[in-house]
C-alpha cells in the first residue's frame, strides 16, 4: 500500500468509515467490483450482469449468470482441491518430522529417567520394568541407544521406543536361559528407531544393556521382506532364521520398504557373551 | 472461498495479513494437534510388528494398527 492510500485509509478510520474504503480506487479494479457485491456470488457473477444487459436480451443474461455461478463453483472446487493437496504435505511433514521430535523428546525423558533410577540404585535387582527394562545398542544401525519397554502397541511404539512383543508371541527375556527377546520399532516417523535396520549385516554385533549386565549379541541372519502374518519369525527357535535347537536369540522386527507398512524387516542375533557392568558403565568391546 | 475469506477479513492489508497468517497457524496447529494423530492410525504407512496370523488372512482386527 503506498502512503497516499495509507493517509487515506487512516482518514477513513478518523472518520468512522469502514477502512476498505481507500480500496474503492481506480488501481485495484478487482477489490472494487467485489467488495461491493453482499455475497460471493453475486460478486462473481456481478461483472457480467452490469455488462450484458446493454449488449443482449433477457435470455443471454440468465446464461452468463448461470456461466458465473458454473465458474464460481469450479473457482472453489479448485481451492478444496489445493488445499486438499496441502493438507497431506503436511502430514507427510507430521509423519516424518513433527513425530520424531515428539518422540525423541519423549525416548530422552524417559530414557533419562530410567539411567538417573539405575544410578540411585532404585530399580528391582537386575530388570526394572516400570519405565524400560532397559537400552538396545546396534552400533551399525544407529550410533545412539535405544529405550526398551514392554508391549509394541502403537501408544508405546509412538514414544520413540523398542518394544518387546507381549502378543502373538510372548517375547523371552535377555536374562532367561533360553528364549527370543522380540522387540519392534518404527521404521519412520516416531523416533524412527530402526529406520537404519537395513545397515546391519551379518556378524554385527547388537548389545542390550541392562542395569547390572551387557548382553552382547550377534547377527547371524536377516530376513528384508516377510508378511506381516509371518509371527513364526518370534518362536523361541524362530522359523526361517535356520535355526533348529533353543538358544538364547533376539528378533527386531520393523516395516519395509522405508515410508510404508507392506512388509517386515527382520534381524536375527544370538547371545555369545554376557559382561557385568561395572562403576563407570564401561561399555563392551563391540561398542568402542 | 480464499477471496472471501480476504475480503471479509477487518481492517488493512497489513492487519489482514496479519489475521490470515494466525488463521493458518491456527488451522496447522489443530492439523497436527488433533487431527493427523487421529488419522494416522487409520493409514497404512506405520505398522511395524509381524501380527495377525492368529485370525484366518483377512479379518479386519481390534485395535486396526500393527
Amino acid at each position: 500500500m503506498s502512503e497516499r492510500e495509507r493517509e487515506s485509509a487512516d482518514k477513513a478510520v478518523d472518520r468512522g468509515e469502514p477502512a476498505e474504503a481507500p480500496q474503492e480506487d481506480p488501481e485495484t479494479p478487482d477489490e472494487l467490483e467485489t467488495s461491493e457485491g453482499p455475497g460471493e456470488l453475486r460478486d462473481s457473477a456481478g461483472p457480467d450482469e452490469q455488462k450484458d444487459p446493454a449488449a443482449s436480451g433477457e435470455g443471454a443474461d440468465g446464461g452468463s449468470v448461470r456461466r458465473g455461478r458454473v465458474a464460481v463453483a469450479v473457482g472453489v472446487f479448485g481451492e478444496l482441491l489445493i488445499t486438499a493437496g496441502l493438507v497431506l504435505a503436511l502430514f507427510v511433514v507430521y509423519s516424518l518430522w513433527w513425530t520424531n521430535v515428539l518422540a525423541d523428546r519423549q525416548a530422552k525423558k524417559e530414557s533419562d529417567r530410567v539411567r538417573e533410577h539405575w544410578a540411585a540404585d532404585r530399580g528391582p535387582g537386575d530388570l526394572d520394568t516400570r519405565d524400560g527394562i532397559g537400552f538396545l545398542h546396534v552400533p551399525s544401525m544407529s550410533e545412539k541407544d535405544i529405550l526398551v519397554k514392554k508391549g509394541t502397541d502403537p501408544k508405546e511404539l509412538n514414544q520413540g521406543i523398542a518394544g518387546y512383543y507381549t502378543k502373538p508371541v510372548k517375547s523371552a527375556l535377555p536374562q532367561d536361559q533360553s528364549g527370543n527377546f522380540s522387540l519392534a520399532a518404527h521404521r519412520d516417523g516416531h523416533g524412527a528407531k530402526f529406520h537404519d535396520i537395513d545397515k546391519i549385516d551379518k556378524g554385527d554385533a547388537i548389545v542390550f544393556e541392562t542395569k547390572n549386565t551387557w548382553y552382547v549379541y550377534k547377527v547371524f541372519e536377516t530376513l528384508p521382506q516377510t508378511s506381516k502374518y509371518n509371527v513364526d519369525v518370534l518362536d523361541a527357535v524362530p522359523k526361517g532364521s535356520g535355526k533348529k535347537a533353543r538358544g538364547r536369540y533376539i528378533t527386531l522386527t520393523t516395516c519395509t520398504p522405508v515410508y510404508t507398512s507392506k512388509y517386515r524387516y527382520i534381524v536375527w542375533g544370538e547371545l555369545v557373551r554376557t559382561q557385568d557392568v561395572d562403576e563407570d558403565r564401561t561399555a563392551p568391546a563391540e561398542l568402542r | 472461498m480464499y477471496g472471501w475469506i480476504w475480503r471479509h477479513l477487518p481492517g488493512n492489508v497489513y492487519v489482514r495479513i496479519l489475521i490470515s497468517t494466525v488463521l493458518v497457524v491456527g488451522v496447522v496447529f489443530l492439523l497436527f494437534q488433533y487431527v493427523f494423530p487421529w488419522a494416522e492410525p487409520m493409514l497404512p504407512f506405520n505398522d511395524v510388528t509381524v501380527d495377525g496370523a492368529a485370525e484366518p488372512l483377512g479379518t479386519p482386527r481390534a485395535g486396526g494398527a500393527a
